[in-house]
């Protein structure tokens, strides 16, 4: 069967070679562009550590000048009572930042006044409150901060820091490499001997950076508990009740606005905006990657449809006269159908190789990773399939053409 | 004989309204991806100031610890600290050099139904507007000496002019920024830049961000305090307030060179390379790292301006053109081979092979430019879907004089680069074959 086959194939090589090609670049397109999609969309589907982020949402406010001290932790309190007095918030905190809100404060922690270098770079939540209970974070050992704990740090005036911090379990790992228990361990701000100690009274799960960054740096969070002033302004976390979200956000800046003495300026935003805007370039490119590869194969099977065909106009007469000779419909569709598998297996074979150059092109242009062989096998039956799937139709017709047309003349 | 072989050309495309829909639509398919992604590179990739690129410079020292520090490692910041960029703006280098960064601060609008609200500006220095040819529409920009004594003056753009004042003129108003009073000494005309390359580190949507909607004097936002928005880096705790952060070593400025001409940055360099042995005496600067100079182009490239998913992207249209090409191929192919008879009789009638080649490759034109003429609008729609995207695509996405020309030559040409094949494969047809079969 297969012999024929060949040297008819041999006989006239610019088509099948055309479409082997076709075959070949659609797999090596195909296979890259499904590993960078999943690979996105691995990376946009991490967890931020807030539970239920559908709930929650930030108002920064801003005050026309900036108070004293006292002042502003007057005003921080009066504020979150206001939030905590609109109907439907579950919970409020003060903080400084929020996971992807991409507005952070980052420096190093090293374990040891002596080292030189830090350990590791971290990202500093201060908190006015408890945000493990706002945000539902999974505390894995220790303990909240107590309410003697936080401390009012004046920016403009203080060197005060807080001597106790909640600190993330890849934070963790990072600093005490195969300790199991760091509970109670010591940390320090910065290098030097004059750095700010700190002791570990907590380890949650997870909390996200406010740049999410797509490393294990991701997750290197320090929850600290002192209230900041200094700034003229501040930054709440919301929770609302489940499906309230939106009404609780007009509301909240309606009656912080109401409640101020003095003009402000308030702004909400939900995290699921923030989570989109963070994620925004990964999903754009998720989308234009699958809109290419649909329109890949769409090309591809038009093309083998096309090709198909004209072999199948070509060859009327020989089909008329194999039918003639006794070869059944079967027959003729199975030799159309083994023609097409053998071009499309040439195709896959070559465009695997591709697939691996063009992954090997962008590892060392545009610094990506290696391709799994999976996408290449899920790439090369898809191509497979699509190729059985196009020149069905045209070998369909070829096996309904009429023994008859073989005593017609051309 | 063009104009008649462009009629039949014309005349073939309804001969066959199945097969060449599909060449026309594989052609504009794959034109269209690869145009819509080469217009935001080219946009993006774009010099934003031609005439300057080459002598405008960006310095950059490395002040970081030299505890822990190894030959060769990245520097510590790609900013300054005050400590640089007060020596820099004081050097006399060159032909003008100025400073900026971001600042964020209520703004009360007289208006009462505007009420107040935050805008963003950047505090520079006055060379700063001749320096990036910025455009007046009313007004003038602050003198050097308005520098020194840190006059309460603001130039606002044409946006927030027109927010806070409507068409009038604001010039010699008083507007209030974060509790201080200002005098409006200017409005800017429109100033697009693409991409925005004055300030990139620490902004929000990098060089395609949006414009600052104020600019006031350094040495006055300093005096003042104002609130500072970007990015700043410190390696060890700068003390509490704002006057200590500035004297301190972080880094947070963003700094510019303006040189007589791109022969001068030798003269830069040796300024920068004695300048910083000059600070190593006073105990600073410690790492002796190589010190550096970015002109626009290096800056551009230095900050990743165009990222790897716009490459990407790229590279992927054109490997998807390639595809579309191939397939362009061979449906030509098979719409060429069932007119053998008709080449057939023009060859016996005395036709070279030259004037079939000819006659085929103006059909595979006319195939090229109504892909083109498809492919042009497919272009515009992918780019009003990518602009919908996000703000910062928006000033990217749009397409000039120049990628619209490249649009159809990439059509026309790759449409006779795939129709070469089946043209010359309609020339080799033997005449008394064709005719004996008739």
């Amino acid at each position: 069967m297969a012999h024929p086959i060949l040297s008819a194939l041999w006989r006239n090589k610019t088509g099948p070679l055309l479409v082997a090609t076709q075959v070949a670049l659609s797999l090596a397109i195909l296979a890259n562009a499904l590993y960078i999609v999943q690979v996105r969309q691995a990376v946009s589907a991490r967890p931020s550590g807030v539970a239920h982020e559908q709930q929650v949402f930030h108002v920064e406010v801003r005050r026309m000048g900036v108070g004293t001290s006292q002042d502003e932790i007057a005003q921080l309190h009066r504020e979150t009572a206001t939030l905590r007095a609109v109907a439907g918030v579950q919970s409020a905190a003060g903080t400084t930042q929020a996971p992807l809100n991409r507005m952070g404060n980052y420096g190093g922690l090293t374990t040891d006044r002596k080292q030189l270098v830090s350990q590791a770079n971290t990202t500093n939540y201060s908190v006015a409150d408890s945000v493990i209970q706002t945000w539902e974070l999974k505390l894995v050992a220790g303990r909240d901060f107590l309410p003697d704990e936080y401390v009012d740090i004046d920016v403009r005036t203080s060197t005060d820091a807080a001597r106790v911090a909640i600190v993330t379990q890849a934070l963790a790992r990072k600093l005490f490499p195969g300790v199991d228990n760091v509970v109670g361990k010591t940390i320090y701000n910065g290098t030097g001997a004059t750095t700010r100690a700190m002791q570990i009274v907590g380890v949650i799960e997870r909390l996200q950076t406010p740049a999410g960054q797509i490393d294990e740096r991701g997750e290197f969070s320090t929850i600290l508990p002192a209230r900041l002033t200094g700034y003229g302004g501040g930054y709440y976390t919301v929770r609302a009740e489940p499906g309230q979200r939106d009404r609780v956000m007009k509301e909240v800046e309606t009656a912080l606005r109401a409640a101020s003495p003095t003009p402000l300026i308030v702004r909400t935003k939900s995290m699921e905006e923030y989570r989109i805007e963070r994620y925004r370039a990964d999903t754009a490119m998720a989308w234009m990657l699958v809109t290419v590869s649909v329109l890949l194969l769409l090309i591809t099977a038009s093309g083998i449809v096309g090709m198909a065909s004209l072999w199948v106009t070509q060859r009327r007469k020989q089909i008329g006269v194999r039918r003639a000779l006794g070869a059944r419909r079967v027959d003729i569709l199975r030799y159309f159908l083994a023609e097409n598998f053998m071009i499309t297996s040439a195709g896959v074979v070559a465009g695997v190789l591709l697939g691996l150059g063009l992954n090997q092109l962008l590892v060392s242009q545009l610094e990506m990773t290696r391709l799994p062989a999976g996408y290449l096998v899920t790439g090369a039956v898809l191509l497979w399939l699509l190729g059985v799937g196009a020149v069905y139709g045209p070998a369909w017709r070829a096996a309904s053409i009429s023994p008859a047309t073989a005593t017609r003349s051309a | 004989m063009f104009q008649y072989y462009f009629l039949l050309g014309l005349r073939s495309l309804r001969r066959n309204p199945a097969l060449t829909a599909l060449l026309v639509l594989t052609l504009a398919v794959g034109v269209a991806a690869s145009i819509a992604t080469l217009t935001i590179l080219h946009v993006m990739s774009g010099d934003p100031i031609p005439l300057k690129s080459d002598r405008l410079f960006v310095p950059n020292l490395d002040n970081g610890p030299l505890a822990g520090y190894q030959p060769g490692d990245d520097p510590n910041d790609e900013q300054l600290s005050w400590r640089d960029v007060r020596n820099f703006l004081d050097s006399k280098v060159g032909e003008r050099r100025t400073a900026l960064y971001g600042v964020a601060a209520p703004v009360e609008s007289e208006r009462a139904d505007l009420g107040v609200f935050s805008a963003r500006g950047e505090a520079t220095s006055a060379d700063f507007f001749p320096m990036f040819d910025a455009p007046f529409r009313h007004g003038r920009p602050w003198s050097a000496l308005e520098d020194r004594s840190a006059a309460p003056v603001i130039v606002l753009t044409s946006q927030l002019a027109a927010r806070l004042y409507g068409d009038e003129s604001p010039v010699g108003r008083q507007l209030r920024l974060g509790g201080n009073a200002y005098q409006v000494i200017g409005v800017l005309d429109k100033w697009t830049i693409v991409p925005r390359f004055h300030r990139i580190v620490g902004v929000n949507g990098g060089a395609f961000g949006d414009e600052p909607e104020y600019y006031l004097p350094l040495t006055t936002s300093l005096q003042r305090q104002l609130g500072r928005n970007g990015s700043s880096g410190c390696t060890s705790d700068p003390g509490p307030g704002f006057q200590a952060f500035v004297d301190s070593e972080c880094t947070w400025l963003q700094f510019w060179f303006e040189m007589a001409s791109s022969r001068d940055r030798s003269s830069l360099q040796s300024y920068l390379d004695s300048y910083a042995a000059e600070q190593r005496k006073l105990g600073r600067l410690q790492r002796h790292a190589p010190n550096k100079l970015y002109n626009v182009r290096e800056w551009l490239e230095f900050q990743k301006v165009v990222g790897n998913d716009n490459k990407l992207s790229a590279w992927l249209a054109f490997g998807f053109l390639l595809l579309c090409l191939v397939n362009t191929i061979g449906l030509l192919l098979a719409k060429f081979s069932v007119r053998a008879p008709e080449v057939g009789i023009r060859r016996a009638l005395g036709a070279s092979r030259r004037d079939i080649f000819y006659q085929f490759l103006l059909e595979s034109t006319v195939v090229g430019l109504a892909g083109g003429l498809l492919g042009l609008l497919l272009a515009f729609g992918a780019l009003a879907l990518i602009a919908m995207q996000s703000k910062e695509l928006t000033a990217i996405a749009h397409m000039d004089w120049i990628m619209l020309l490249s649009t159809f030559a990439l059509a026309v040409a790759a449409a006779i680069a795939a129709g070469l094949l089946p043209t010359w494969r309609a020339c080799q047809v033997t005449p008394a074959l064709q005719l004996k079969s008739q």
